[in-house]
């Protein structure tokens, strides 16, 4: 047979040896080999790393910028298939695409509390499953950002005498502390989706050891507001000379205001949701709100500080939601009840009468 | 089977219109006309449409409908083409002018004892006050300061307004005896023409809310050379007012603290249209001046209180008398507080 074709494809004319050419570069392609992808790949994840991340963490728009999660990790990401894989801009893209899920899912928790207030059981049932799809979607993104950063930074979070990680620039530490965020928030939108997700519970004691590698005032209490959540989460994981988790959280959360991104207060809020400590709740988002007043939110990663900020608000919402049926009214951020306003002084009119 | 059917069949057409009635008649069908300088986009109109949702809760359901002159809005309503009528308190003197004297001229000097007055009306305890010749009023929301936009800094003092032509609301008699007092000549304006005039430099002075100055573009009009004087001239607020038959005497009280209950989404707007101001902008006076604006200003108010020295009746003794109440509860060491000629 092979003597007969091969005859027959050297005999024939022009058009052949065209086809010849795309089989062969067809063949390089799939091999991996084709120099333009190679190039571009370099070329993307490269601009993505030096230029649109430090960009994207200035955002003030979390929609907007979730959005490019969404829309930019399978392009971007899919040139691992080509070059080295993209790990850092990886982690942030599922990171950015986790918060458009996570959006959803408090949406549908929303419907789930107003069809609760209205005794429609039908409709909150739905929404009840509608956000836990939502969850199980954002619980699944969160690990990858998680195993991406990790990997990034080849540093294996299951190894309990693993090296801290070299990180040679900020955004390299950011990278890295805004991963083992992700990954323990992965727990918890997992426990919120019914465990659906299946999310290894062992991120969260890997993510507590691995915090220590970051200076905690340097990054807005973030690192020790993660380790706290985990103490709480896991009371076996805190160590017993560790100051109480509450006390590490307030203190946090002040030093997320100085920095300029209030990341860790809302770490306060998901610790005190946890553990259903509502004077919690009330006490961080009277003082999120009254910090308002003078912040002066930190240039390089408005970012942080505006998902923070929704992720407060949404605790706000909540509690709205569930007492009053809807949520929060705009200037009533800060407080948990409308007859807030009734507290004005008020003049004797009996003179009046 | 099938009489359980047909008696299902019955009860359900049976008990349908009775439903539907019953909530008929527990929902109150209300329109209202509503002035906002923009009309349906505009903050006033959106404000009252929280309003509407809130009264809902109540049993009432309201039609609103935007005007963006306060002068047809009001016509309306009284040709009965609406049954409430939200309009600036200039508007509504003429319902009731107790709570059309909020705005007299400087007696309210801060936002704090904005906040104490407005609490204080909306207690169920003034609702009498509430009421005038077939009229009641049911809610107050504030709409900022009225300030003084001069189109040159030089003009700080009321020394310098003399001679100065002043756009002046025609029906405001009370700031057009002001404007006379100063010895300021009164250019006849109306809301929708006054802000033209002091950008096209027909008139040197205007008074208005800090609203204006982006929406109405009133910066065209300071100019370099212009500012706004950093004192209240007046507080301006929104009220509702209708025949006193329209709503229950229960349905009014909630009805104004609803509206109270919207103070802080009101002042919201407020704040945020001061600050918008450019702080090269405001013009800020002396503490000694200010003491001398205010005895100018408590003059006027007696003498526009009494229809003294050809001043026309405009404020209410009353509220005359609970809004001095109140300036000396947060600044008990004025002279005023003192006075033997107390308001």
């Amino acid at each position: 047979m092979h003597t007969s074709i091969i005859p027959r494809f050297w005999m024939t004319g022009s058009t052949n040896r065209i086809l010849l050419v795309f089989g062969l570069l067809a063949s390089l392609a799939g091999c991996g080999y084709n120099p333009i992808y190679q190039t571009t790949g370099m070329v993307i994840t490269g601009y993505s790393e030096s230029e649109a991340t430090p960009y994207v963490m200035q955002m003030s728009d979390a929609n907007m910028a979730c959005n490019l999660g969404n829309s930019l990790d399978p392009l971007v990401y899919s040139f691992g298939r080509v070059t080295d894989r993209p790990d850092t801009t990886g982690s942030l893209l599922q990171l950015l695409a986790a918060n458009c899920s996570e959006e959803q899912a408090w949406e549908e928790e929303l419907r789930y509390l107003r069809a609760n207030y209205q005794g429609d059981v039908p409709a909150a049932k739905d929404a009840r499953n509608a956000a836990k799809r939502w969850h199980a979607i954002t619980a699944e993104r969160r690990l990858k950002a998680f195993e991406r950063a990790m990997r990034a930074y080849e540093y294996d979070p299951a190894d309990p005498a693993a090296e801290c990680p070299i990180l040679h620039a900020d955004q390299d530490e950011l990278t890295f502390l805004l991963g083992l965020l992700t990954g323990l928030q992965a727990i918890i939108n997992d426990t919120s989706s019914g465990g659906a997700a299946g999310i290894p519970k062992d991120i969260a004691p890997q993510a507590e050891r691995a915090a220590q590698c970051l200076d905690n005032e340097k990054w807005g209490g973030i690192p020790d507001a993660i380790r706290a959540n985990v103490w709480l989460l896991l009371p076996d994981t805190r160590p017993a000379t560790s100051p109480d988790p509450w006390r590490v959280l307030r203190r946090s959360a002040e030093l997320g205001v100085k920095a300029g991104f209030r990341a860790s207060m809302a770490l306060e809020v998901v610790a005190a949701e946890t553990k259903g400590r509502d004077d919690v709740i009330a006490n961080v988002i009277a003082r999120f709100v009254a910090s308002e007043d003078g912040f002066e939110v930190s240039e390089d990663y408005r970012l942080v500080d505006r998902v923070g900020r929704s992720v407060i608000l949404h605790g706000s919402d909540k509690h709205w939601t569930e007492a009053y049926g809807y949520r929060t009214p705009r200037t009533y951020f800060g407080k948990m009840s409308p007859e807030s306003s009734t507290d004005a002084e008020v003049m004797d009119l009996d003179s009046l009468l | 089977m099938f009489r359980k059917a047909t008696a299902a069949m019955l009860m359900a057409l049976a008990v349908t219109p009775v439903t539907q009635a019953l909530a008929q008649s527990q929902s109150q069908s209300v329109s209202m006309c509503v002035f906002d300088v923009i009309g349906a986009n505009g903050d006033v109109y959106n404000l009252m449409k929280d309003y509407a949702l809130e009264m809902k809760a109540h049993g009432v359901d309201y039609k609103l409908k935007p005007y963006t002159d306060e002068g047809v809005a009001l016509g309306d309503f009284q040709s009965g083409q609406c049954d409430v009528l939200a309009a600036t308190d200039i508007r509504i003197r003429r319902f009731n002018r107790f709570t059309g004297s909020i705005s007299a001229v400087g007696a309210i000097p801060s936002y704090d004892d904005l906040r104490t007055v407005l609490a204080t009306l909306a207690q169920p305890k003034a609702a009498s006050l509430m009421k005038a010749e077939g009229y009641e009023i049911l809610g107050i929301a504030p709409a900022g300061a009225g300030y003084l936009f001069v189109n040159d800094r030089a003009i700080d003092t009321a020394g310098e307004l003399a001679g100065k032509r002043m756009a002046t609301l025609d029906y405001q008699k009370d700031a057009i005896h002001m404007v006379d007092y100063v010895k300021a000549t009164v250019v006849p304006s109306d809301i929708t023409n006054f802000a033209g005039k002091f950008n096209n430099g027909s008139v040197d002075t205007a008074y208005a809310p800090a609203f204006a100055y982006e929406a109405l573009e009133l910066y065209k009009g300071v100019g370099d050379r212009g500012g706004i004087v950093d004192y209240p001239l007046a507080q301006l607020t929104i009220q509702l007012v209708a025949r006193d038959d329209v709503f229950s005497e229960e349905l009014a009280q909630a009805s104004r603290q609803e509206m109270w209950a919207m103070y802080g989404q009101a002042m919201a707007l407020v704040e945020k249209s001061e600050e918008n101001i450019p702080e090269k902008q405001w013009i800020r006076i002396p503490d000694a001046d200010v003491q001398g604006y205010q005895e100018m200003f408590r003059e006027n108010r007696m003498e526009l209180r009494d229809g003294m020295n050809g001043a026309p009746e405009v404020y209410d003794p009353r509220m005359m008398s609970l809004l001095s109440k109140v300036r000396c509860a947060s600044n008990a060491g004025a002279s005023e507080c003192t006075a033997e000629n107390r308001e």
